[in-house]
């Protein structure tokens, strides 16, 4: 349904975002476009307002001023539903599934709405051949087919946030929104969920939140670098490498942060 | 209090395995028509179909109200209203004599169903933002408000004494006028099977699968695409719907409705019947109305203090079995499918039976107590279990204490083996796994 | 204006007896986060237990006894209870104490039977403290005030004073952090819920005589309990008491005026049906204040919940 969509209107536009929350200004005056299919990272220091600024993207908190638009849609005033049917999926920095249901049961309600079934109360899910095989399909795809009828809530936390992904990219939404998707994970796990992410992500837009610079650089086409609620730089992964800006303010931060 | 919070705990397993399975057998569905039709003849005296009447409504109520608890995670203490005010409803229609007397009996509880759900539908438009507290407190309001107002507006609630019809005013159906209970007992028990068919099924829909992700995690549900609020309105809506077919199978059975039908005493029944048998499962609430009507009208033959035994046996499930009845049968499964339940015949047959003995002698010197207490003064004679004696003496006391004590003992002892078997019977299982 | 002197003052009685309760009830909810259906329950043993021991030592003593006897009966609830319960989540924990209440109600007919049992006030205040306009206001009714006062200051003291106060009122609005801090949270859940219940004691104890001690008296002001805490707020001890006092007044206020609909509605400018007897609106004309008084508050917080779901003073959602 997004395809006819224009070319030259970026994926998603942020236009002058600011959000407080009581006296505190987490998120100061935010720019930014995000090209259609572009793969976007976002990164910065621990307490730099990037889930905040997932938060307001998402309609989970509303903003205090400025505009975020989708494909040239504004979103003020948009409930999460609402946001997610234009086409925008996300996950969760805490793992945020259907921890009592199977795991091809999360991957099939992440599939009911986009197929169409919304409220419906006279079709049966198992009789629903094109949820069956959507749902079997993406299990294919993040490799959990073997824990297909397993409850999702006793899958290791890789397998969980592998089926995070595989809930979001669901939908069918093109573009995506990843929080810190390899958050506490070891290396080898890392490096399992960042080949995921490419293979699953192919041809969407992808926005993804890192406060690890080096996951994102093998990812991202462009990097845009958060500190302090403000971006201090936007560009390809190596030209925000070489800037000394970033350099400065980034490895401060994370200097101070770990003192 | 966030809504998450307000969900049964998933490290449970009875309740992870919850009825979850795609496939649907047929076999349950017709074994159970089977046995409401053959259940007269086995039990043909009025009396046993009065029970089996009161049964199928009380299947029907708490199959209903657990798509609102087991399965959309809401707590509701006024849910008797919407079982009240469909039943009220067909009474007046039953009074609309024109109308009446064109309409067959059996389609009688679509009006009910609909008149349960438009009000579902009223409270639902606010009640169902939240889920959680708010919404428990509300639905306690609006419970008490209109059980409160059946006393002031008797044009529609009849006041004190209720409002009553003749349900053999309606349109006969081949011959059938609905004069003898035999005829009521075959519409309640179709009603019930259509009814609990048409609410399993509705688990199966897209609507009942994300009322399950709506209770566990409203907040993803949200970013799937779906407004948390308006699927809870949904199944709020349809309980309301087979709740107002429950309250139109009272109407059609006693033919009398009165405040009772609304007020919270119902209301804490269904939640008592429901959570006892089960939310977790479908059929929990099932067992939990068949199991609560025969102690309700089997132990109240019994004794005056029935009401105490099901309060104990209420709380007592609550503190070690919350996953209710069905709970209980379903921790066999596994033992069941690598066919060692047998292990476990013996040990259950020392321990229970103990146990049932044990509990037999409190409840006998529970009886005694009541009987010194309160029996008038210079009746000193009393009956328990075929045994007439002296409750002031000393004798029976000590009869009663010696065999609560011993049996107690005995099933304590007994319990280690019960355990050990218990994880012979379900250790091999590990591994397999 | 005599009138509205004596029913301010019938209304405050109530009002602070519902306070009572839901001072206890509140703090309850806003530490452990459980709405303890059987806290009325707590009120009723209050009363039984105090006319059980005025039977043997007077009345003086069942004032100074049975609070601390349901205090201790709270706690061991709290402990061996809803301690286990918790872990299975909050639908569970309010479905125990659910069942909590239905079961004391059951106990207290086993033990009292179940008629009204001759609890009453001391016979040195039974006399009229003073009379307005020939009613006469009873020094019972004083006492009850009195008490009901005192133990308010004392609550405000204890907990804007003491170093346990202040960790209980941490607790109300950061729980988790409390709990961080290395409190023994457990202990302090257990102890608020044991003065919690006593304090519904206290209530049961002096309202026994007035309002009647029976079965019954648990179910008639546990749902109002709850309508109070939720209108003020939850887990606010100002809501509690504002709300309280409201509803004491609006049902003392409604139930003493005998307004009726008719008369309201023909000042709107409805007209009489004709036919009075066949009107199916005949309900809605023939209804009187006294009768709609009783359903007031349930309306209240259904208003209340529908356009401001935290309630007059709380701070958190209901």
């Amino acid at each position: 349904m997004n395809a006819m969509r224009d070319m030259h209107i970026p994926a998603l536009q942020i236009e002058g975002l600011k959000k407080s929350f009581g006296k505190a200004e987490i998120i100061n005056g935010i720019d930014l476009s995000i090209g259609k299919s572009e793969r976007h990272a976002i990164i910065g220091p621990n307490g730099a307002g990037k889930s905040t600024l997932f938060n307001l993207i998402t309609g989970r908190f509303p903003a205090t001023s400025g505009k975020i638009s989708l494909h040239g849609r504004d979103l003020a005033g948009m409930a999460p539903y609402q946001i997610n049917r234009l086409g925008l999926s996300r996950s969760f920095q805490i793992t945020n599934i259907f921890p009592k249901m199977t795991v091809f049961e999360n991957l099939r309600c992440a599939l009911l709405w986009s197929k169409g079934y919304r409220y419906s109360f006279w079709h049966l899910v198992s009789k629903a051949s094109d949820l069956t095989e959507g749902a079997e399909a993406i299990l294919e795809q993040i490799n959990l087919t073997s824990r297909r009828d397993l409850p999702a809530g006793v899958l290791s936390y890789a397998e969980q946030r592998a089926l995070e992904i595989g809930i979001t990219i669901g939908g069918g939404a093109d573009v995506i929104m990843l929080d810190e998707p390899t958050a506490g994970m070891s290396n080898t796990e890392t490096d399992y969920i960042v080949e995921l992410i490419r293979k699953v992500t192919e041809g969407k837009t992808l926005i993804v939140v890192e406060h690890d610079m080096g996951v994102v650089f093998g990812l991202a086409d462009r990097i845009s670098v958060l500190v302090y609620g403000t971006i201090i730089a936007t560009g390809r992964p190596e030209e925000v490498r070489g800037n000394p800006k970033v350099q400065e303010a980034y490895l401060g931060a994370a200097l101070e942060a770990e003192h | 209090m966030t809504d998450q919070q307000i969900t049964t705990d998933p490290a449970k397993p009875a309740q992870r395995m919850r009825a979850g399975g795609t496939t649907v057998t047929l076999m349950p569905w017709i074994l159970a028509g089977l046995v409401l039709l053959v259940l007269p003849f086995i039990f043909q005296s009025n009396s046993a179909l009065t029970i089996m009447n009161k049964m199928s409504i009380t299947i029907i109520f708490a199959l209903a109200y657990n798509m609102l608890l087991g399965q959309g995670g809401m707590l509701s203490f006024g849910h008797a209203v919407y079982m009240g005010v469909g039943g009220f409803a067909c009474v007046h229609i039953m009074n609309a004599s024109e109308f009446f007397s064109m309409l067959p009996l059996p389609l009688l509880p679509i009006f009910g169903g609909l008149f349960g759900m438009g009000l579902a539908m009223i409270v639902g438009s606010f009640s169902t933002r939240k889920a959680g507290t708010v919404f428990a407190m509300i639905s306690l309001g609006v419970g008490e408000l209109i059980a409160a107002c059946s006393l002031i507006f008797v044009a529609f609630f009849g006041g004190e004494e209720g409002v009553s019809g003749d349900r053999t005013y309606a349109l006969p159906l081949f011959g059938i006028e609905f004069l003898r209970q035999i005829e009521v007992y075959y519409l309640v028990a179709f009603w019930l099977m259509l009814s609990a068919i048409l609410m399993f099924l509705f688990s199966r829909t897209p609507i009942g699968r994300m009322a399950n992700a709506v209770r566990d995690n409203p907040e993803r549900a949200e970013f799937l695409g779906y407004s948390a609020r308006w699927v809870r309105f949904y199944s709020f809506t349809a309980s309301g719907f087979f709740a107002g077919i429950a309250g139109a199978m009272f109407a059609i059975n006693y033919e009398i409705l009165t405040e009772e039908n609304l007020n919270l005493v119902t209301s804490g029944t269904i939640l008592l019947v429901t959570f006892l048998g089960g939310v977790g499962f479908f059929f929990g609430p099932i067992i939990g109305a068949v199991v609560f009507t025969l102690v309700q009208t089997v132990l109240s033959l019994q004794t005056d203090l029935w009401a105490i035994y099901a309060g104990a046996l209420f709380v007592a499930t609550v503190m070690f079995f919350p996953g209710g009845l069905a709970g209980l049968i379903m921790m066999h499964g596994p033992a069941a499918k690598l066919g060692k339940l047998h292990y476990l015949v013996l040990p259950y047959l020392k321990t229970l039976i103990p146990a049932g003995i044990g509990i037999l002698g409190v409840c006998a010197l529970v009886e005694m107590t009541f009987h010194v207490r309160h029996a008038s003064i210079g009746s000193n004679e009393m009956t328990l279990f075929w045994t007439t004696f002296d409750s002031h003496s000393l004798m029976p006391w000590a009869v009663a204490v010696a065999v609560s004590v011993v049996a107690f003992w005995i099933m304590r002892r007994n319990l280690p083996e019960l355990v050990a078997a218990w994880h012979q019977a379900n250790g091999v299982a590990k591994d397999k796994l | 204006m005599d009138l509205i002197f004596v029913n301010l003052i019938d209304g405050l009685v109530t009002g602070l007896l519902l306070f009572m309760l839901s001072a206890g009830l509140t703090l309850i909810f806003s530490m452990m986060g459980v709405l303890n259906f059987a806290h009325a329950s707590f009120y009723m043993l209050g009363a039984y237990f105090a006319y059980q021991i005025s039977l043997a030592m007077g009345f003086w003593m069942g004032l100074l006894l049975a609070p601390i006897i349901v205090g201790v009966l709270g706690a061991g609830v709290e402990r061996y209870g809803l301690r286990r319960v918790h872990q299975y989540g909050h639908v569970p924990e309010l479905i125990f104490t659910f069942g909590l209440a239905l079961l004391i109600e059951e106990i207290v007919q086993f033990i009292w039977g179940k008629n009204n049992v001759a609890y009453n006030a001391p016979e040195i205040l039974q006399f009229s403290a003073f009379a307005i306009a020939g009613n006469s206001i009873p020094a019972y009714k004083i006492f009850m005030i009195f008490i009901s006062v005192s133990i308010f200051i004392g609550l405000l003291f204890i907990l804007t004073r003491t170093r346990i106060g202040m960790i209980i009122q941490a607790a109300l609005s950061y729980p988790r952090t409390v709990e961080a801090l290395g409190h023994n949270v457990p202990l302090i859940f257990m102890g608020v819920f044991g003065v919690g219940t006593g304090l519904a004691g206290v209530a049961g104890v002096i309202a026994g005589p007035t309002l009647g001690t029976f079965p019954g008296m648990a179910f008639v002001l546990g749902s109002i309990v709850f309508v109070t805490i939720v209108i003020g707020g939850l887990g606010s001890l100002w809501g509690a008491l504002v709300a309280s006092l409201l509803i004491g007044w609006i049902t003392t206020f409604a139930a003493s005026y005998n307004i009726r609909f008719e008369d309201i509605l023909l000042s709107v400018g409805f007209s009489m049906p004709e036919n009075m007897a066949e009107s199916p609106f005949r309900d809605i004309w023939n209804m009187t204040t006294p009768q709609i008084g009783p359903i007031l508050p349930y309306l209240l917080m259904i208003i209340i919940l529908v356009v401001r779901p935290h309630g007059l003073f709380g701070k958190r959602d209901a």
